[in-house]
């Protein structure tokens, strides 16, 4: 049985001689998450349907360049980001992943001897479709990821991928591991408050 | 023992298991006693479920031929530039 890695590195293989229904596959596996991850820094859906159609040039263009050194998700996740970040530089933004001056936006929930000040609801009828204020709570959670600042919405994302470990996730955006866990639990907290201020 | 403003500082450790023992050990007792800390741990747990089976839904994506078109006929055409 073929491991992962040599499923990977076949599919490298074929995709360095220009095959098409391989290059399909890892289009297919991976353009939705590139295009969100991407609008979430330079903040115009066109601009970062452009900033991905580059990433998969650049991906066919150097693939045989591609030593496996990481997957080759988290290499073209990489090549995304750098692509993203250069977009938004040019047009004036610099963006950071550190979630430096963003706080958890729930410090008011507590009192001063650090007690909920009011009693978190209980959740149990919440399920994806649910409809709340006019929209299902999937299109719910959908829009409180895409209010997220930049770090906190790539975290997000690039944790739910399967075939992104946590160390991948760090390396793509150049941040420790420490900072990410803080990211991923800021973005929850936001997606939560969006949630409970329709419950 | 820990205060509900540092279980919820803690939450996300705790449903993703990256707590050690004692931590772990400590923030049990606390969820033990507080209805508070229950719910929210338990918000939070919804709240990741539903993140992980949004992006779940997202792959694969649709197929995409002329967009994977475009991609392929703009390589081709950077090659013969290129020369």
């Amino acid at each position: 049985m073929p491991t992962v890695r040599g499923e990977e590195a076949a599919l490298v293989q074929l995709l360095s001689v220009g095959d098409r229904a391989a290059f399909e596959q890892v289009y297919n596996r991976h353009n939705t998450t590139l295009v969100r991850v991407a609008t979430g820094i330079v903040k115009n859906c066109a601009t970062a349907e452009e900033v991905v159609q580059e990433t998969w040039i650049a991906v066919l263009k150097y693939i045989s360049g591609f030593e496996g050194r990481s997957s080759l998700a988290s290499w073209i996740f990489t090549i995304l980001i750098n692509k993203a970040r250069s977009r938004a530089k040019r047009e004036g933004r610099i963006v950071s992943f550190d979630g430096a001056g963003e706080d958890d936006n729930l410090a008011a929930a507590f009192d001063g001897r650090g007690r909920w000040k009011n009693m978190p609801e209980l959740w149990e009828t919440l399920t994806p479709e649910r409809i709340l204020a006019g929209r299902s709570v999937m299109e719910h959670v959908n829009a409180a990821i895409d209010a997220l600042p930049p770090g906190q919405r790539s975290v997000i994302i690039l944790r739910a991928q399967q075939g992104l470990d946590a160390e991948e996730v760090c390396a793509i955006l150049g941040i420790s591991e420490g900072n990410m866990r803080v990211l991923l639990h800021r973005a929850r907290l936001g997606v939560r408050a969006a949630l409970d201020g329709l419950m | 023992m820990l205060s509900c403003k540092e279980v919820a500082t803690r939450a996300s450790a705790l449903i993703d298991g990256e707590l050690g023992m004692w931590d772990s050990f400590q923030m049990r007792l606390h969820l033990a006693m507080c209805k508070g800390c229950e719910r929210f741990i338990g918000q939070m747990r919804t709240t990741r479920d539903l993140t992980e089976t949004l992006f779940t839904s997202d792959a694969p994506g649709e197929a995409d031929d002329d967009r994977i078109s475009a991609i392929l006929s703009q390589l081709h055409q950077g090659k013969q530039e290129g020369g």
